[in-house]
């Protein structure tokens, strides 16, 4: 270690002050904003970046916000380098420059100075609720250029040594479809960075600029130590695996998603070479959200509880060619990334599972499978939108069956909507609330199960939208273990139509209507016949496998009620037999195979 | 019957205070905690204090048995009866992820298995209007699958209860009927509140811990009984006050944080007494800190509580109101310990009663905060309580300079690291009940109790710029003691959302008033004499279409404007803003007290006695950027009252320890508290 003029507790110090800096300005964001979609769904994130761009502390609310406010960061210090000053704001949400997810998501970033030294900087990002664009509320399933998808910032000062720049203000209340919404929000989150810029000022007081700064390095250098000890501990080799995305989101051919990770002592290389090109529908991820994505894949694989700064980030390389879906083309639609998003996570963790079996889970259902519905209420003459997001299965590991009913890896603490809530702000009836059994996921270690929920429509007409993806490719079992079932919407029309689809787009449904929603079992992990007696008597007395499934997938016989194992019977099944077709079958669809394989 | 008596069960000790009413003397008793049969403790504390039951007009308790059957999954076999369709709500729960970079995360468990979740046809809406009757056979099934499957106790939850009672009340007398024995508890008993998860945990928990609550109480009130009490028995809830025997055994799962909660309404008292409206307790023991807000005298309460809920896990929601309690893994026993990166941590891991901290000596190595407060001199290893133990100041080096070498620092150097970090951890804490929730530390003074609350009070009043500390006497015994003045509570909380506007007016007035005399008629089967018994109202408000709403108090002479005002005002203060939408009410609350008589505290004499009759041995101690200096050192109780005491100095009592910063100034006020007062930077 270097000689330093901090010991190594007024490091931690001054790190847990920095994290709490981050954090109370997450707090005073949430406290502050006028849009539920901030202080609700909780779809902002907060970070204290280092003067040269590097990540000190963030506090999120979902995963894909993970080390991203760093890009933004550097784009603000190369656009304007030499001309920071004391009480600027910056504003950028291009999809195409560094740090911008969708152009809803909007980044402020602002110097933070103690005695005329630029020190930090305070970051956040945050989901404003419309910027334009052809659609309400901006981002659109159906957009074909990021023109229709809202207005783009490119990193602009928005507040000039503590004056709002009143012509960008103007432009803003201009080019949105509710300014005093958007105009609140926007300086809610311009005055939350003041609430970190606090923290550090009294911190620089207290220890010093230098003393600041030397325990942001020594934490970085602490970060990158941590990383180093967990990768060297991890089976080196290159692992690769090949996933397909449904369809682009406008009904085209699926997407192949293709990872190579190479594992070795001091680096963890991911290479998405052989991902599909650039879509036609705004499924296409922004560089920027790709990085953070593997960032949080990382992450969850080497430490999950790791401080995510920049030194613990230092081993990842990411590789990513132009014009493909998770490096896209100006001016391509980006405004559902999370559809093909998630996969990027989904197809280093598929790489990996093999090797680290007791790390990873086997797929869970991915989509956010989020639904609208919307209309004019009968009661009320009066616009209603129930937006939210589904949660279903997760896979199972080697120590642990898949849970149940989570929430899929792009979302976090995201709170579903309880039944009582719709049914009382919305016209549905939620008919039924439920888990799901599919089937499927069996293994040594069972896939959690997905949901059913039915609402029925109570309007003379309501416009249901949902994008449920993995649709057609499963989630993924391994080890031996069953591939999970998929994500589906079914509609049955009162004229007794019935329509099974993955994405409805603004769907128009009389009265009487039923949506029933399902979510996907998570696969499962080892052979079925592997799985304990007691455990696959449980399964069924709950109602989680059928009696038959436990007979001819886990070859236990049952017998009675209350359920018992019929131990002979079983011993005798499980000698005779193998295990029918549970060895992790990769499934052909539309003549696309996913595959996984270990070179070194 | 001039007594009134407190027993306080915590996981260490059994806590006893009797005061007699007629002299206001105090009696302190402390025992070790009797886990399996936490009656004999009671018994034990009452017997060794040498307290007559039969003088004792009031017996309140705080138990830990409720909690301790729910961490420890000891409750009994529930069987979980719903609307049809929603059996799994239990397990779906909320869906969130907490801790989001765990790939295997573990969600919370159902205390119900799948197979003993039974449904039954019903529907209501939210407006209260029945679109299914009750199917009164689905109900004798489940009654008869109860019976065969050796159910232990029923939990009924339907959906939008909380505007219906009737099915559930219809399903309960069934069940009860058909299922004797078997106790039966129903959401509208416990929470009217809407939000289906919420409310069938907190019903499926209620069912969980009854039997084993219902047999303790039962059992301990018998014996009081035998032993010659005739006085009115109470039990501590989570809701900061008091509640009959009866009634607890019953609804037990509002003595889920029935403990901690007697130190809160205590500093509140200690406060009040003292003038100053606005606290923050804080409770420092040997495994955890504990905070708490009381502003103008109330204690906050909230109705999100969750048991179990960590950073990294999502826990279980209880709609029942409890007092707003943040609590860290920060206590004398934490240990410090460096990670595989070269980070320094202290806690959450404690080395609890066994092994101990490294000094107590009976095998522990690890250094832990006490070890460190023992290196820089700020505790007595020939004092601690009081003599009766005699700490290893050896071992103690020993452990803190292991972890010093691992970091290149001398032994007292990490030892004051130590305590900075421990401090910070609780800093976040403090931080997290203040400034993230709208106040200003600066506006509030510090109440310090617990076994280690007094040794870190004065550090993280200056890091937090607090500029009062108030340490009441017998810290260690605090929470018994607040018992003692703690009024009986009921809360009763309906959802019903209604427009405010002039229209409604009318009705939102006799909602809250209709609650208000159902609540009052509640005491009436309490049994309990009390002096007063009054209504607080309360409704939850919010602008229409938003998710979050602030409980707003309405007064009985409110017109809608002066309700409207006063929403905003506490809007703007927890969120900033106020818009001009409109608003509504979502839930109406109503909290029932029953004001029992306050006992007068005694004041403590010696006034004029100079202030070296309380000195005892100065003795070297550690101050942050000091270094190492001469400390005087007092005795507590011969401190005379109003003198004042410069820091650095070190206040020692039995059971505690309090720690004067120079820059400080200590005085011991007419009721024995001990008053620290700094000038804060505005």
């Amino acid at each position: 270690m270097t000689a330093c003029t901090v010991d190594l507790f007024t490091v931690e110090v001054i790190k847990r002050a920095l994290v709490s800096a981050a954090e109370q300005m997450f707090v005073a964001l949430g406290r502050t904003a006028k849009s539920s979609v901030i202080y609700e769904v909780l779809d902002y994130g907060c970070a204290v970046v280092d003067r040269t761009g590097r990540m000190v502390a963030q506090a999120n609310g979902i995963p894909p916000f993970i080390g991203v406010l760093t890009d933004a960061v550097r784009d603000v210090l190369a656009k304007f380098h030499g001309r920071i000053r004391p009480g600027d704001v910056f504003m950028t949400n291009d999809p195409y420059m560094g740090g911008a997810t969708h152009q809803n998501d909007v980044v402020l970033v602002a110097p933070v100075f103690f005695d005329g030294e630029l020190v930090l900087f305070a970051a956040s990002k945050a989901h404003w609720n419309d910027v334009g664009g052809k659609d309400p509320g901006s981002w659109s399933p159906s957009a074909t250029d990021i023109y229709q998808e809202g207005i783009q910032f490119p990193a602009v000062r928005l507040v000039s040594a503590g004056e709002e720049v009143e012509d960008i203000v103007e432009m803003v209340a201009r080019n949105v479809r509710a300014p005093e919404l958007t105009l609140g929000d926007m300086r809610a989150q311009a005055a939350s960075l003041q609430v970190a810029a606090r923290r550090v000022a009294e911190l620089c007081g207290k220890f010093g600029v230098e003393g600041v700064l030397e325990a942001i390095e020594i934490s970085i250098d602490q970060g990158r130590r941590h990383a180093l000890a967990e990768l060297r501990s991890l089976p080196h080799g290159v692992y690769e695996a090949e996933e397909f995305i449904d369809d682009d989101g406008l009904g085209g051919d699926p997407v192949p998603v293709h990872v190579r990770v190479t594992l070795s002592d001091d680096e963890f290389v991911v290479d998405f070479t052989g991902t599909g090109k650039t879509c036609a529908g705004p499924i296409n991820c922004p560089l920027s959200v790709l990085i953070s994505t593997v960032k949080f894949a990382y992450q969850s694989v080497l430490s999950p509880h790791a401080a995510p700064n920049e030194g613990f980030f230092a081993p990842l390389r990411i590789v990513v060619p132009e014009d493909t879906v998770f490096n896209p083309r100006r001016p391509a639609p980006i405004s559902t990334y999370w559809e093909s998003d998630a996969y990027s996570g989904d197809v280093i963790w598929r790489a990996l599972a093999a090797a680290l079996p007791d790390r990873i889970p086997a797929g869970h259902f991915l989509s956010v499978c989020g639904t609208t519905v919307s209309g004019i209420s009968d009661e009320t003459g009066k616009w209603f939108f129930s937006v939210e997001p589904n949660a279903g299965g997760w896979g199972a590991a080697a120590g642990k069956d898949g849970e149940s009913a989570l929430v899929c890896t792009n979302d976090g603490e995201t709170y579903i909507l309880s039944a009582e809530v719709a049914e009382t702000r919305y016209p549905l009836l939620v008919e039924q609330f439920a888990l799901h059994a599919a089937d499927a996921g069996h293994g040594a270690r069972r896939g959690g199960l997905g949901i059913v929920k039915d609402y029925r429509i109570c309007n003379s007409r309501a416009s249901v939208t949902a994008s449920f993806g993995r649709h057609l490719y499963p989630p993924w079992g391994f080890a031996g273990g069953q591939d999970g079932s998929q994500n589906r919407v079914e509609v049955y029309y009162p004229d007794g139509r019935i329509d099974r689809r993955g994405r409805l787009s603004g769907e128009s449904m009389p009265a009487g209507t039923l949506v029933r929603f399902i979510t996907g079992t998570g696969g499962g992990y080892g052979d079925p016949m592997a799985r304990p007696l007691e455990e696959v008597r449980a399964d069924v007395e709950n109602g989680y496998v059928s009696r038959e499934a436990a007979g001819s997938v886990y070859g236990v016989v049952l017998t009675g009620d209350p359920v018992v194992v019929d131990v002979r019977a079983t011993e005798r099944r499980r000698a005779g037999e193998n295990s029918a077709g549970s060895t992790g079958k990769l499934e052909g669809l539309k003549g696309k195979t996913p595959k996984v394989s270990k070179t070194s | 019957m001039s007594r009134r008596l407190a027993v306080d069960i915590g996981g260490t000790f059994t806590d006893l205070v009797a005061l007699d009413e007629s002299t206001g003397a105090l009696d302190l008793g402390k025992t070790l905690t009797t886990p399996g049969n936490f009656a004999d403790g009671v018994l034990d504390a009452i017997a060794q204090g040498d307290i007559d039951l039969a003088d004792v007009s009031q017996f309140v308790h705080g138990t830990t048995v409720v909690i301790n059957a729910l961490t420890e999954r000891t409750g009994c076999r529930v069987a979980l009866v719903t609307t049809r369709g929603f059996r799994d709500v239990l397990e779906i729960q909320r869906a969130n992820r907490t801790d989001m970079y765990n790939l295997l995360y573990r969600k919370p468990s159902p205390f119900v298995p799948r197979a003993l979740r039974f449904e039954v046809r019903e529907r209501v809406t939210w407006k209260g209007e029945v679109l299914e009757p009750l199917c009164e056979e689905d109900v004798l099934e489940v009654a008869a699958a109860c019976r065969r499957r050796g159910v232990e106790a029923i939990a009924i939850c339907f959906l939008h209860a909380y505007a219906h009672v009737e099915h559930e009340e219809r399903a309960k007398c069934l069940l009860e009927e058909a299922c004797p024995g078997i106790p039966v508890s129903a959401s509208y008993e416990l929470t009217r509140e809407w939000r289906e998860y919420e409310r069938t945990n907190t019903t499926v928990l209620n069912a969980y811990v009854r039997p084993v609550a219902d047999a303790y109480l039962a059992s301990l009130a018998e014996q009081l009984e035998a032993r010659g009490l005739r006085g009115s028995m109470l039990a501590m809830q989570s809701n900061g006050g008091t509640s009959s025997f009866g009634r607890s055994r019953r609804l037990p799962i509002h003595l889920v944080e029935s403990g901690p909660v007697g130190g809160i309404i205590g500093a509140a008292a200690v406060a009040r007494q003292a003038g100053l409206a606005n606290c923050i307790a804080f409770d420092m023991g040997g495994t955890t800190a504990k905070v708490s807000v009381i502003e103008s005298g109330d204690v906050a309460i909230r109705t999100d509580y969750h048991l179990e809920r960590s950073q990294t896990w999502a826990g279980y929601p209880l709609r029942i109101p409890v007092v707003d309690i943040v609590e860290v893994g920060a206590g004398g026993g934490s240990i410090a310990w460096l990670d595989e990166g070269g980070g320094l941590h202290v806690g959450p891991r404690s080395a609890g009663a066994s092994p101990g901290p490294a000094c107590y000596n009976r095998g522990g190595d690890l250094p832990t905060v006490t070890d460190a407060n023992l290196v820089v001199g700020r505790l007595d290893a020939g004092y601690f309580l009081g003599g009766r133990m005699t700490l290893n100041g050896e071992n103690a080096r020993r452990a803190v300079a292991t972890l010093g070498e691992q970091v290149g620092l001398g032994v007292d150097d990490a030892a004051m690291g130590i305590l900075r970090l421990v401090n910070a951890n609780m800093q976040a804490a403090l931080e997290r009940v203040t400034v993230e929730r709208g106040h200003d530390p600066r506006d509030f003074a510090l109440v310090a109790y617990g076994g280690a609350g007094g040794l870190h009070a004065s550090s993280l009043a200056r890091q937090l710029h607090v500029g009062t500390i108030l340490v009441p006497a017998a810290p260690g015994q605090f929470s018994a003691w607040g018992m003692l003045l703690t009024d009986l509570r009921q809360d009763f909380v309906r959802t019903c959302v209604t427009p405010c506007t002039p229209a409604t007016w009318e009705h939102v007035r006799s909602e809250i008033g209709d609650l208000a005399s159902e609540a009052l008629r509640g005491f009436a089967e309490e049994r309990v004499v009390v002096e007063r018994a009054w209504a607080q109202l309360y409704v939850d408000l919010r602008y229409a279409g938003q998710e979050h709403t602030v409980l707003t108090p309405i007064h009985d002479d409110d017109d809608l404007d002066r309700l409207l005002e006063r929403f905003h005002g506490l809007h703007e203060r927890a969120y900033v803003f106020r818009l001009a939408d409109p608003v509504e009410v979502v839930n109406y609350h109503v909290a029932a007290w029953g004001t029992v008589r306050k006992p007068s505290l005694r004041e403590v004499g010696g006034g004029s006695a100079p202030l070296s009759v309380a000195r005892k041995k100065d003795r070297r101690v550690q101050y942050e950027g000091l270094g190492w200096v001469s400390a005087r050192v007092f005795e507590r109780d011969r401190i005379p009252v109003d003198r004042e005491i410069e820091g650095p100095a070190v206040i020692e009592e039995p059971a505690a320890t309090t720690i004067v910063l120079p820059g400080q100034t200590l005085r011991r006020d007419r009721f024995g508290n001990l008053i620290l007062a700094e000038e804060v930077t505005p």
